[in-house]
């Protein structure tokens, strides 16, 4: 039985929680009920006839989409390699960022600076750095000899899925840089000292006793950015709106063609789901991982 | 001493190599963007590119100001940021202190759980239901649609944040204002708020940094030039200037402008809300 007091302080909670619950249910949870139903109906905003219930034919006709494979492709290069440079560079840098240097504040402010900026105005710039027409970047590599001639960063099939995966991994690894600034600064100084003491020279004690202890914060932020970067629209958008020929196209470029161009709400829908399925798989594993070793 | 003197000498110009890179590689495209676009024509389209500019010229940003919509641009942006973050804030109070005090109700901690795995929604996946939602409501193309869905997207990181920020104060200030017969929102805005400001600041600069940097909902759900926010209205630029990138960097250095000088003086709360977020994941 609960007390009075206890009720009055149950109705305040429920008061409290009310307003952010009414939003994530009518824009969070019931569009995503919506998805997952649109994806098993016909519905088609230009063939209005069109409509009624799918069954899986709306899975079966994305997957036999033309570039559904090398969008899949895509989005798995673009998301690892992605990944990989922005722990990578945010690694080195918050090592950089942890010794005793002068005007540490000062530096660490300069390499938020991309993070903050609009993906969009990141991309552009970056475009017109990269255009093969007065690109400062490729007249600078034609005059450092690493290339004969200007080249075409984004619009040849082999180099714009990459080169948008490097302005991505400017644009995001300040992140990492801070994430893992605070974790390396939570490491014991005692048990460095300890390790010193026992003979173990700074190699050692960087990949025995730091790295080990960067475990977590480390599985963290590179598990939500996984996330974060396979879902992310803006950047090949801006950059190359998935072209030359698809050869950039990854699967949320994919969704909004299906969407806004075709205006195939099922298919799309479709493909919204799989990537939640997808989602929802990783999440799985890494819960699995994760209690797995807390048990172990 | 760790490490013997010179190893320590040589580690230190190391640091401060690497630190020097990181600068240059960070600065660099923002200097660029800037010198760009004060550079006349003529000098732009050259094939020896100088940070030096010889000739200065405001001429792209009296091309973008007064020849583009973009002064309506970066009004909406504005706006809707603002409204945004006062919205995301103020539901992200109550929650938060709701997830902080009762979570003994199995109802609070069921919504924990809820704005955990919402946060984990990404925005792209919702695009289609939520055209179409906000198209049966008739509220394509208002202001009303970006607010909405952006204070949907940011609610989540605000509520967990003022959570942590209400969890660092101790409960015993609270009972002896309630003895005194304060209310609990009394309770919130005269006690828990003031002592919790800086958090306060930080978890509204994400709110708006969220907002005015947001793209694909913006661009989706806009397509009346009055009604357009900052970031796809400058990227719709990219059509319309073809290649005058003088007065697209103009364009670019007078949208990041608002958000150098906020970061110039909050830098701090910034990385205080980076890490809040990184840490609780």
């Amino acid at each position: 039985m609960l007390t009075l007091r206890e009720k009055r302080a149950r109705r305040i909670a429920v008061a409290f929680i009310v307003p952010a619950l009414l939003f994530f249910l009518l824009l969070n949870a019931f569009p995503l009920g919506q998805v997952l139903w649109d994806s098993f109906q016909l519905k088609n905003l230009l063939n209005k006839a069109e409509n009624g219930f799918a069954g899986l034919a709306n899975y079966a006709e994305v997957v036999k989409a033309e570039y559904f494979m090398t969008a899949l492709r895509n989005t798995v290069i673009w998301t690892v390699l992605s990944v990989a440079g922005e722990y990578v560079l945010g690694l080195v840098s918050a090592i950089a960022l942890n010794q005793k240097v002068i005007g540490r504040t000062l530096f660490r402010g300069v390499i938020i600076i991309p993070w903050v900026v609009p993906i969009v105005i990141a991309g552009m710039t970056w475009t017109w750095m990269l255009t093969p027409d007065y690109g400062i970047l490729n007249i600078w590599m034609v005059k450092l000899g690493i290339i004969d001639q200007p080249y075409y960063w984004l619009g040849e099939l082999n180099t714009a899925l990459l080169t948008v995966v490097f302005v991505n991994i400017w644009r995001s690894f300040p992140f990492f840089t801070i994430s893992l600034l605070a974790g390396l600064q939570s490491v014991s100084r005692d048990m460095i000292e300890a390790a010193a003491i026992d003979g173990a020279g700074v190699r050692r004690r960087f990949w025995h006793i730091v790295l080990p202890q960067l475990k977590t914060v480390s599985l963290t932020i590179v598990f939500i950015h996984i996330i974060w970067t396979a879902v992310n629209f803006d950047f090949i958008w801006v950059m190359t709106e998935g072209g030359p020929l698809h050869s950039s196209e990854t699967l949320p470029i994919m969704i909004y063609r299906y969407a806004m161009q075709e205006y195939n709400f099922g298919q799309a829908s479709a493909l919204a789901s799989m990537m939640l399925g997808f989602m929802v798989a990783g999440f799985v594993l890494y819960y699995f991982y994760a209690t797995r070793k807390n048990r172990g | 001493m760790l490490i013997s003197r010179r190893k320590q000498r040589i580690l230190t110009i190391a640091t401060y190599l690497v630190l020097a890179g990181f600068t240059f590689y960070c600065l660099m495209p923002f200097l660029w963007m800037f010198v760009t676009s004060i550079k006349p024509d003529d000098q732009i389209r050259t094939l020896n590119p100088s940070f030096l500019v010889k000739k200065m010229t405001f001429g792209h940003f009296d091309n973008v100001l007064n020849n583009s919509a973009f002064l309506t641009f970066f009004k909406n942006s504005l706006f809707i940021a603002s409204v945004t973050t006062v919205a995301a804030l103020l539901i992200s109070i109550f929650a938060g202190y709701a997830l902080s005090r009762f979570v003994r109700f199995k109802g609070v901690k069921l919504f924990g759980v809820a704005m955990m795995l919402s946060q984990m929604i990404p925005g792209v996946l919702l695009l289609i239901p939520l055209y179409l939602l906000m198209k049966n409501v008739s509220l394509i193309n208002t202001y009303a649609s970006l607010i909405l869905a952006y204070t949907t997207f940011t609610v989540p990181l605000c509520t967990f944040m003022m959570k942590g920020f209400f969890d660092t104060i101790p409960y015993e200030m609270e009972e002896s204002a309630e003895i005194d017969g304060c209310s609990r929102v009394g309770i919130i805005f005269r006690i828990l708020l003031p002592v919790s400001l800086p958090s306060l600041v930080s978890t509204s600069l994400f709110a708006f940094l969220n907002a005015w940097n947001e793209f694909m909902f913006g661009f989706v759900f806009i397509n009346d030039e009055s009604h357009r926010t900052l970031t796809p209205g400058v990227s719709l630029f990219k059509g319309l200037y073809q290649t005058d990138w003088g007065s697209m960097m103009a364009a670019s250095v007078l949208s990041v402008l608002p958000i150098v000088i906020i970061f110039v003086f909050l830098q701090r709360f910034l990385v205080e809300g980076m890490t809040a977020g990184a840490v609780k994941g």
